[in-house]
């Protein structure tokens, strides 16, 4: 019977070794795919897929419902339903002597929702009315309250009138329009028809939503690009919230794409010979929040600057990050127009951020921590629990500023929870990212009177020179003039180091090596913003 | 025999439910609000959500009001069958869990069955041959099944059967948009296979105990003493005698497992209520996380109750009235 018993063992080792090696893989459960039917492995469920209502990344959506613009994968905003990006040159942007602004928006003849009725300007001054109306309750009302009023002179024409100069104009329709003829006069709060299964203008529509379990897109009939698009029939998303299920579902064939795949699980992924994994530079920094107001010694330059470089952030893109993503500097990330390179650097240096807190009189005590009047320099990093990258770099750091006399302790929290950490300032640092929109707007995060509730300068930081630059910079439309006041803003902060750069988030995404076309997104529009153009080869 | 059970008793039981039900409610309420972060906290992570949209849909969810009025507006719907909209997606919770439902009852049922089927020779089995190696072989398997975390056995039986060999797939109900009744056992045999396993790991070993205690009292040696087969001694005789811890066992788990096989349904994508409460807590989704609470709570008290009648009609020593 033992020998019975070591046969099974020997079988299951032999069957768990096999498993690990990505390239025994022998047949795709799913079926491979093809130009009949990609699936998709996501991450959760969506909330909704009315795009103005969802809190969640609208991949799914914008397969579907489309944009007066969308941004492409150098992050530059690009027309989709509207013939061109209004901008002052092309005469779509006029300022007016008052300080307001109004923005004219061709729309693309011959567009139709997917039940055959016209897309025309009075779908795009609905969304406006219901956006700011008291019976809707989008996601986000930015940009609209400042709308005080949309012209229709025509069918194909939207004239957008702005109390304020509103820079990121060119982004407020990027989530796409209302389609008024299903909408009016309706709570859309609980119009489940259309926020189940909405009516776009897009290559897909939705055929089923199996709560749990997946939603199936299927190509529209016409296209407005053409019968032509898109090439692939039908898209198939699953919802596989555990990460290694969703891995191991794509090594099985069962799925084809993973979007936003885990770094940890890269070399894994790179090595299945039928997958690709794109990198595409991101949006995102990940980040030392240094709370002021919280733990006052952060308020002092000299310990910002001290503690920056007392990191070997060089040391952990190579080793921890495995090479995927770059050292940050600041903010704004390479990908970005509003990007410069010319400002200052902290290269890891522990002699020249000893000094500094010596300069700053933080001095050793007999356990190695330094102190000030009876004050350890001593607080908590709280982060994300269960985020390999982050408990890892949150390790490194811990140890990196304890051999420079500075004691942290780690604090891991659930997401949710950290969210409201942050809201309330109740922390004293935080390693955490910001995914910025494409437009390069700072203010949120480092204006003097944006504090929580206000908005989100959770650094506590404040720089009047910044405020100013950066406010200035919100009111400007001119791209050049923009661009000179965020490099100047950039230099600042560069400078004064409120917080702690670490590195620029690179986009992961698994797709089939047979896919054509396929060119990624820095942005939360998502890697299907150009989906209609996917084939396999 | 008899009837073991009155309607009275029952009655009885049913009236004392009320107010643990009630007080149950209470402490929910107040533990998960006491959560850090809310249901708004996920939309913070948008640089485009001001601190004017959190209050507008603070507001709009009634989040802005003292939290005793926000728990007896709650309450007083909950009782009148009201059970509210999620606040995730703004569906009806009812509608929300009642279509998650078949999944969590068809995974259950299966995985419940499987494992009785397991324990009741393996416990029973090793009680006879005390000792001797099938005990020996039960203990270290059951042991082991005890001590597996089901989210490391789950992925283990995914490696081996779906990405090694290539037999079942990985997770889901049923392949999306088709498949047979093939299919679909083929989705349930892995998520049954890890409840099944570890359910009757721990099942076997208390039903062994009771078997062992059992057969050594007198009546069992009576029985002997007078002829009776040993087959019958052991299967009629000492068995029913022996049900009853593993009957309060396999109750309360059943109960626990009918609001949702959290870990399970997550390792294999299970569209049950597991991996709904799952999504509910991440989302601080408050309606639906009280809703299934509620539920869950009212399984274990109903359960509790069967348990209870169950072993009367087992063990008529047992007074149920």
């Amino acid at each position: 019977m033992s020998a019975v018993r070591a046969r099974a063992a020997a079988a299951i080792v032999l069957a768990t070794a096999t498993a690990g090696a990505p390239g025994c893989v022998s047949r795709a459960r799913g079926g491979w795919p093809s130009n009949d039917l990609l699936i998709v492995g996501y991450d959760r469920e969506p909330d909704t897929l009315n795009r103005f209502s969802t809190h969640i990344l609208e991949d799914i959506e914008s397969c579907i419902v489309e944009g007066l613009t969308t941004t492409d994968e150098q992050m530059r905003v690009v027309p989709l339903l509207a013939t061109e990006v209004p901008t002052i040159e092309n005469g779509g942007v006029r300022l007016r002597g008052d300080g307001g602004m109004d923005v004219v928006w061709k729309l693309r003849p011959g567009v139709t929702w997917h039940d055959g009725t016209p897309f025309t300007s009075a779908d795009v001054q609905f969304t406006v009315e219901a956006i700011n109306g008291p019976d809707y309750n989008p996601e986000s009302t930015d940009g609209f309250d400042r709308i005080t009023s949309v012209e229709t002179p025509d069918p194909l024409t939207a004239v957008v009138h702005y109390r304020e100069i509103y820079a990121p104009y060119d982004i407020q329709f990027i989530r796409g329009a209302l389609p008024r003829h299903v909408l009016q006069g309706r709570d859309i709060d609980r119009a489940q028809d259309y926020n189940r299964n909405p009516l776009g203008t897009g290559p897909y529509h939705v055929v089923e939503w199996k709560s749990g379990e997946y939603i199936l897109l299927e190509r529209v009939a016409h296209y407005w690009r053409g019968d032509a698009y898109p090439r692939i029939r039908r898209l198939l998303f699953k919802f596989l919230p555990n990460t290694n299920t969703r891995v191991n579902q794509l090594k099985n064939g069962e799925v084809h794409v993973v979007a936003l795949a885990p770094w940890d699980k890269y070399r894994e992924l790179a090595a299945i010979p039928s997958i690709v994994v794109a990198r595409t530079p991101g949006n995102a920094y990940e980040h030392v929040t240094l709370n002021e107001r919280q733990f006052t010694p952060f308020a002092d330059v000299r310990v910002r600057r001290a503690l920056i470089s007392a990191l070997d952030r060089q040391g952990y893109a190579r080793t921890i990050l495995d090479g995927l993503a770059p050292v940050a500097d600041g903010p704004i990330q390479p990908v970005s127009w509003a990007y410069t390179d010319r400002i200052a650097r902290y290269p890891f240096d522990p002699a020249k951020a000893r000094a500094l807190l010596d300069e700053a009189g933080w001095t050793p005590g007999a356990d190695g921590i330094r102190a000030r009047g009876g004050k350890r320099l001593a607080f908590t990093l709280v982060t994300q629990a269960g985020y390999a990258i982050r408990e890892s770099l949150a390790q490194a750091i811990e140890r990196q500023l304890r051999e420079v006399g500075v004691d942290v302790t780690v604090e891991l929290r659930d997401g949710t929870a950290l969210s409201a950490i942050w809201f309330e300032g109740r922390f004293d640092a935080m390693l955490h990212w910001w995914q910025l929109p494409s437009d390069p707007e700072l203010t949120t995060f480092f204006a003097a009177d944006r504090t929580p509730p206000a908005g989100r300068n959770i650094n506590y930081f404040r720089d009047d020179a910044l405020t100013e630059l950066l406010y200035a910079s919100d009111r400007t439309v001119d791209r050049a003039r923009r661009k000179a006041l965020l490099e100047r803003a950039q230099a600042i902060i560069a400078d004064a180091v409120p917080e702690i750069p670490l590195y620029s988030v690179t986009r992961l995404d698994a797709v089939p090596a047979s896919l054509a076309n396929f060119k990624g997104n820095p942005t939360n529009t998502g890697i299907f913003w150009n989906v209609h153009e996917w084939a396999i080869r | 025999m008899g009837d073991p059970v009155s309607p009275r008793f029952l009655a009885r039981r049913f009236v004392q439910a009320v107010p643990l039900l009630f007080l149950v409610s209470a402490v929910v309420f107040l533990l998960i609000h006491a959560a850090p972060g809310g249901p708004l906290a996920i939309y913070l992570a948008n640089p485009n959500v001001r601190p004017a949209d959190i209050e507008r849909l603070r507001r709009a969810l009634g989040l802005d009001r003292p939290l005793w009025q926000q728990y007896w507006t709650w309450l007083w719907a909950f009782v009148r069958g009201d059970w509210g909209y999620s606040f995730s997606d703004g569906r009806p919770v009812v509608a929300r869990i009642v279509e998650r439902l078949p999944a969590t009852i068809e995974l259950v049922a299966v995985a419940l069955a499987c494992a009785l089927a397991l324990t009741m020779p393996i416990g029973i089995g090793a009680a006879v041959r005390r000792g001797r190696w099938f005990d020996r072989a039960a203990t270290i398997a059951s042991m082991a099944g005890v001590a597996l975390p089901a989210f490391w056995f789950g992925l283990l039986l995914q490696m081996i059967f779906a990405i090694g060999l290539g037999w079942l797939p990985s997770s889901g109900r049923a392949t999306p948009g088709g498949g047979g009744l093939v299919d679909h056992l083929q989705h349930l045999l892995l998520p049954t296979a890890v409840l099944a396993i570890v359910l009757a790991s721990g099942w076997s070993r208390y039903l062994r105990g009771s078997m062992i205690e059992t057969l050594s009292q007198p009546f069992v040696a009576a029985a002997r003493a007078r002829g009776v087969p040993e087959r019958r001694v052991v299967l009629r005789h000492a068995l029913p005698n022996a049900l009853g811890p593993l009957i309060a066992l396999v109750t309360v788990d059943a109960a626990l497992l009918v609001s949702g096989a959290v870990v399970t349904e997550s390792v294999f994508a299970w569209p049950g209520l597991g991996s709904l409460f799952t999504e509910a807590l991440a989302r601080r989704d408050y309606t639906v996380l009280m809703a299934m609470l509620m539920l869950s709570a009212s399984a274990v008290v109903a359960f509790n109750l069967a348990a209870d009648v169950a072993h009367a009609i087992v063990d008529p020593r047992v007074p149920a009235s």
